[in-house]
Order: structure tokens, then sequence, then C-alpha cells
């Protein structure tokens, strides 16, 4: 696609933006809400939605699907009041949903192996009620623009203006952005902002000068990006990353995953662990050098040890009687 | 008599005398109609007098004679129960076996509550008397091909005189008046040798005695300790590398790991070089599910005593990993897990990488139950703070077996246990994993680009086959 295309999409997409934002409102409460209230708290999305990205991840889904499904899930959390108990199912209509627009239909997971592998409770026909009511809610047909949406167009965007010889990776980026995502206060961004913001740090990174002045380019084509709000939600992306790319491993901390194993499996664990019968023989110093015939080699030394101590070794360490 | 078969001879084959098509199904002998076999006549128990009936001359009881005369009744009943009796036939002398049960009975009570009636010449009768009963030639198996792991074993037809023996010495041996200075003299290692090898009787509850008398005479002879572990070690050795049975293996092992439990430190070497050359090639036998928990344990308590031995140990285990026997494989599996249950993180490092490439392996079997083992290591707390520790090395190990089979293995439960393991290297090292993915995914695009070059390759040179073959009217140029 040539520039001038691009850039018009790129304005139509900025336009529609705000129809596809979560309300800031419901954000915020979720975010003030303390863990364990009856209602989600803002530990419960992140890790509800790294599930997400886990389930995405082990089904080969894209990055697009796992976007759309996380802002399905943003934009119906801060609508509704939902009960803890009620959070899976969601984000897994939601996840359904939106690999129902986005895969094709041969790489589409059916949902009883999506609740199986995603180890919930509830019921096939569950889920799809809970889709129906999501769906209807938002007035979701198929498609919602996402931060996604202008991270293609920006990449795009940079790739026809830029030679060869410089090239943003898509994959980093995409990559970059799911780890935003996880944490529930990106989605109070403009998806347009956060986008310029990851690409804007990207190129920083690689230091180009000439993709710099693309995104000057872009930001200036869409006016209301203001300098204070690229610099505030770069900051904050900043900062996201470090932890995202920090050799420190988060030690998994949330829910323990069930480990189900068949019976004979089962069976055999930890089945050598019985406890000894036979008492423990301690081994002398003074061993051995009673016998002439035996082989060990001691220093003659020891010789008269043992015999002032007497060969009876009827010690305490084991019993006279069974 | 005229026109009756033969009867069949007294040998060692299996061969049923019943039609071949009775006892054949899909050309293999059903263990089920192999005809009733008659109780061969075990040497053992055989009456070895010249056919007379065995007179025993009562004896009064111990308890109703005087203090005083009580040792030297105690050494005429010893002498008494020096008679052996034939068990094959059970209807001869069935008063005189009940009398030397009772005897035994009564000698048995005797030496657990008396004090005193130890004297110097009771030791030379006292291992007499058992020498006697218990060793003997084992009766031979009912078969040639006997399977310790299916077949019913063999039992001792004299046990209500045996049992008795060996309840009869361990008392002996634990008794507060034994002095092993006196007994010494009589309990030597021609007796030790014939001791061990009644350990390969077929008899679980003889072995069961025998291990524990060999038990005690380790702990109260220190002059015989050396010679006991290199018998022993001659014997596995026997058994590793020549024959592949004897049926103790398991009763000797349970004794080795009280012993390894109390070896001094630091470790002779010696004891090191039993743990490699016997204990590691042990493995390597096809029936190790008989001994194998004892096996393993001992294998841990070396581990326990000395870190250091962790990387032979683990690095031998993994040269004998099974290769066509799945249930070896879950029970290396087993014990691996256990090794690494006391491992120090800095043993670990060392070996880290061969272990998680047969891990790896492990966990893409096809036979699930292995692959269901392997995968529950994750589920071991240890073992993933070690894996979390040092996910950079073990993730790009394992990354692509997991997320090959997460597609392709057959058994769901596997894939939900694989899924368990991808999430938890997802939260450990996030961008590790994702640049993993994205490696794979590449690779495999390559891939699929390369297939889907050279089907069209093939394509083409067919078409152009075709073309040629069809120029010269049909005639197909050579």
């Amino acid at each position: 696609m040539d520039a001038v295309k691009l850039m018009k999409e790129l304005r139509v997409n900025y336009e529609q933006e705000a129809s596809y934002l979560p309300k800031e409102t419901g954000l915020s409460l979720i975010e003030s809400t303390v863990q364990g209230d009856s209602r989600i708290s803002a530990k419960c999305r992140d890790a509800k939605v790294e599930d997400l990205w886990s389930l995405t991840s082990f089904f080969d889904y894209t990055t697009q699907t796992f976007v759309l499904a996380v802002n399905l899930l943003d934009r119906f959390l801060a609508m509704m009041r939902i009960q803890p108990k009620h959070l899976s199912c969601i984000s897994l209509s939601c996840l359904h949903m939106a690999a129902k627009v986005t895969e094709e239909e041969c790489n589409l997971t059916p949902t009883d192996e999506l609740i199986r592998i995603g180890q919930c409770r509830f019921t096939v026909s569950d889920l799809c009620r809970m889709e129906k009511i999501v769906a209807e809610k938002l007035n979701f047909k198929s498609k919602a623009v996402t931060a996604l949406t202008f991270l293609h167009l920006y990449h795009q965007i940079t790739a026809s203006y830029c030679t060869d010889k410089e090239t943003l990776s898509l994959d980093k980026l995409e990559a970059q952005l799911k780890a935003c995502l996880c944490r529930i206060s990106f989605s109070k961004a403009k998806p347009s902002v956060l986008a310029l913001s990851l690409l804007k740090q990207e190129v920083e990174a690689i230091q180009s000068e000439d993709m710099l002045e693309i995104t000057h380019h872009i930001q200036r084509h869409l006016k209301q990006i203001a300098d204070s709000e690229l610099l505030l939600w770069g900051e904050r992306v900043a900062r996201c990353l470090s932890e995202y790319a920090s050799p420190e491993c988060s030690k998994p901390n949330h829910r323990k995953l069930q480990w189900i194993v068949s019976r004979r499996t089962a069976q055999n664990l930890h089945s050598h662990r019985t406890a000894p019968e036979l008492p423990t023989i301690p081994e002398g110093c003074w061993d051995e050098s009673e016998d002439d015939s035996c082989e060990d080699t001691m220093s003659s030394g020891e010789e008269s040890l043992s015999s002032s101590l007497g060969s009876d070794a009827e010690g305490p360490y084991f019993p006279l009687r069974l | 008599m005229m026109g009756d078969r033969p009867s069949p001879p007294r040998a060692m084959s299996s061969a049923p005398t019943t039609s071949p098509s009775v006892d054949k199904v899909d050309g293999f002998s059903r263990k089920s109609v192999r005809k009733a076999k008659q109780k061969r006549s075990q040497s053992s128990s055989q009456f070895r007098s010249q056919g007379k009936p065995i007179e025993l001359t009562p004896l009064p009881l111990l308890k109703d004679v005087p203090g005083v005369e009580q040792p030297e009744l105690f050494l005429k009943k010893l002498q008494q129960c020096c008679t052996v009796f034939d068990f094959m036939d059970t209807l001869s002398d069935l008063k005189m076996k009940e009398y030397k049960r009772s005897t035994l009975n009564e000698l048995v009570d005797y030496v657990t509550v008396s004090r005193g009636y130890l004297t110097e010449q009771a030791y030379p009768e006292v291992v007499k008397m058992v020498s006697q009963n218990i060793f003997r030639t084992l009766p031979p198996s009912d078969s040639n091909e006997f399977d310790p792991e299916e077949d019913e074993p063999t039992l001792e037809a004299s046990w209500p005189h045996l049992q008795l023996v060996y309840e009869f010495f361990i008392r002996f041996l634990e008794s507060q008046e034994f002095q092993p200075s006196i007994a010494k003299k009589y309990i030597d290692q021609k007796f030790v040798l014939q001791l061990l090898e009644l350990f390969d009787s077929e008899d679980p509850r003889e072995r069961d005695y025998l291990k524990t008398v060999l038990h005690r005479i380790y702990g109260k002879f220190l002059g015989l300790r050396a010679f006991i572990r290199k018998q022993i070690n001659n014997i596995f050795l026997r058994f590793v590398y020549e024959t592949e049975h004897f049926n103790g293996v398991a009763e000797l092992l349970e004794i080795l790991g009280s012993i390894i439990n109390g070896f001094a430190l630091p470790l002779k070497a010696e004891h090191k070089q039993f743990l490699v050359k016997v204990l590691i090639p042990l493995h390597t036998v096809r029936s190790l599910s008989l001994f194998h928990a004892q096996l393993a344990y001992c294998i841990v308590q070396f581990l326990e005593k000395d870190p250091t031995l962790t990387e032979p140990v683990i690095r031998g285990l993994l040269k004998f990993w099974p290769k066509t026997c799945s249930q070896k494989e879950v029970m290396f599996l087993g014990e691996l897990e256990e090794i690494l249950d006391v491992i120090e993180p800095t043993q670990f490092v060392k070996i880290q990488e061969p272990l998680f490439k047969q891990i790896s392996r492990c966990v893409s079997s096809p036979h699930f139950q292995v692959a269901e083992r392997a995968l529950y290591y994750w589920n071991n707390e240890y073992i993933m703070s070690l894996i979390e520790e040092n996910s950079s090395v073990i993730l790009p190990i394992m990354f692509s077996s997991l997320y090959r089979i997460s597609k392709e293995h057959w058994n769901p439960a596997i894939v939900a246990l694989v899924y368990n393991v991808l999430k938890a290297f997802m939260e450990m090292n996030s961008t590790l994993f994702d640049e993993l993915t994205a490696t794979y995914k590449s690779d495999r695009q390559r891939e699929k680009k390369k297939e889907k070059e050279r089907e069209e390759l093939w394509k083409k040179l067919e078409d152009l086959e075709l073309k040629r073959g069809l120029r010269s009217d049909g005639i197909i140029p050579t």
C-alpha cells in the first residue's frame, strides 16, 4: 500500500478509536478495588489476561486475536459489575469470539478443548451464552480498532518510507504490546498513543534518525496527540518493558495449575519413599582390623584400638530384640 | 501297561503333553493351560537317612527342669533338632515332625527370655543345628524360564521347621548374652558364604529372614564385614554380567541400604567404586522392577552422603537409559526425581544439559506414561526452583519438544500437562519464551516453504516427463 493510502487509513482509524475504548471510570474502579472483594481487582484482571496470552500462544492464535480479546474483555469489565467467579467464563468467551473473527476456521480450537486446557469449570453451553451476552452488550460484530491496528499501520508506513537498510521488527513490537496489555493501566491509553509510544521507544533503541523523523510525522498527522501525552505513556511503556526484559524471573504466583495424571502413574508416584526397615549400621573407623583374612588395607596403628574396644560392637545402634 | 502313553519324562521342560492346538493362541502357549505340574522332589527336604522311621526320645520341657540342669537340656534339644525331616512325603513321621516343631518353638521362647543359659558349649551346637537345617541345595525351579515377575514362586516345603530355625537364630544373635568374640569361631567366612547362597531361594519368607540374619551378623561381626561386602559384590557382578538370575537382589540391597546409611565421611574409595561399578550397572538388568525401590534408595543414600557423586551417578543413569522398555523408563524417571529432590544446586548446574535433553526426549515419548511421568517433574516445587534459576539454559532445550507435542500428541491428558509446563515457562522467562516461539514459528514456516517448493519441483518434473513421453508418439524415450 502506498504511503498516501496508509495515511488516509490511519486517519480513519484514528477517528474511530474512541468508540472502542473501555470506559475510563470503569477501569479506574477496577484499579482501585482491593483483591478479595466481591468485585474484580486489577490483579485479577491482569492474571486472567496472562492466562489468555498463554492460551493464545498454546493454540497458535495470532496476536491480533489476543489483542482483540483483551479489548473486548476490558470493555465488558468496564461496563458491567462482574463477580470474580465469572471472570474465567467471560475471558474465554472473549477469546473465542476474537478467534472466530480473526482465525481461519481450520485453526479454530473447539470450545470444549478450550475449556479443558484452560482448566475451567463451566460448560460449553455456559460459554455460548456468555458469548451472546458479551456480543450484545458491546454491540460487537466483527471488528475493533485496537493498538495493534495502529501498530501495523505505523509499521507499514515506516517500511514504505524507509530504505531497506533498517527494519523494524513487527514481531518484537507485538510482543512488547502484549506485555503492556497484561497491565490494566495501559487499557486507559488511547490505542493510537500507546502504539506510537511503543514505536517511538523501539526507534530510539535502534537509533534510527530516519524512523524518528517518521514518528514525528505521524504524530503531526494525528493532530490531537499532544507531546505531553506521548511522553507520559512513553515513560510508562519504558518502565513496563524494562521489567519484561529483565533477567529476573517472575515466579509463577497465581492459581496453582491442576496436574491430572493417570491412575497408574499416580500409584507409582512416591512409592519409593518408604522408611527403611533395617536400622542403620554405622561404619566404624576401627572396622575390619579384626579378621586376619580381611582384605581391607587398614593401617596397623588401628590394631590396638580395636582390641581395646573389644569386638563386641554390641552398640546401642541396633535393637537387641526384634 | 500296553497301549498307554509313556509317562512324561521328569525333564525340566514345560512342553505340554496335550495337543498343541489347545495350548497355542496366536502361536504363544498359554500359561493357564500348562498342565499341572507334579510337585518336583525337593532335594532340600530330602530324607537323608536310610529310610527307617526317625525316633527321637521326647525330652522334658525346659521350664519343668531346675535351672542348673537347663543348659545341658538345652544342648540336648539342639542336638535333637539337627535331625532333618522329609516334607515332600506328607505322611511320614508326622509325630516326630510335630515334636521337632514344638521343640523348636520352645527353644525360640527360651532364647528370648532366659538369662545365663548361653554357655560356651552352646555356641557350636547352635551353629551346627542351624547349619544342618538351613544349608541345603535349594529346590529347583518349576521351569527353566522362571519369570520372577509373573510366576508363582516355589515355596519351601519344610517351612514349618525352617521358619522356627530362622526365628531362633535371630533371637540368639540378638540375645543380651550373645558374645561375638566367642561366636566368631563358628560363624566364620564359610558360614557366611553358605548363607549368601541361600539368598537365591525362591521363597520370599525365607529371604526375609535371611535378610535379618545377615544384617545382624554384619552389625555384630566387624571382622566379617569386608568379606560380606566383597561377596555381595561378586553376587551382583555375576548377576549383572553373567546370569541375570538371582532371587535375593532386593534383600541384599536392603541390607546395603542400612550399611550405606552408616558410612563414615569421607567415603572410602572402595565404596565409591562399588557405586559406580556395581550399583549403576545393576540398572541394566531386565528384572529391575523387582528391586528398583531398594536400588534407588541406595543410590539416594550415597548422594546424601557425598553430593560430589551426583555427576557420575546421573551420567551413569543417562548412559544406561532404557531405549526399548517403557516400564523401565518410568522407573528411571522416578529414581531421577528422587535424586533431584536431594540434589545441590551447584551439582544440578553441572548436569542440567544432558539431563534435560533426556527429559525432553521422554516428554515427547509416544508412550503416554513415560511422557506423563516426565511432565510431572514440573509439579515438584524444588525441581521447579532449580529450573527457574537456570531457565535460560533449560528452556531452549525443552522448548521445541514441548511445543511440538502440544500440537501432535495423541493423548489429550498429555496435551493438558504440556500446557501447564509451557505456562510455567512463560511466566518464568517471558522474553526468552517469546524469542523461542518466534524462532520456532519462523523455522516451521521455512520448512513448510521448502516442502512446498519440493513438491512443486516434483510436479514440474512429472509434467516434463509426460511431455517428453508424448512427443514421440507414445514411445517413451529411454
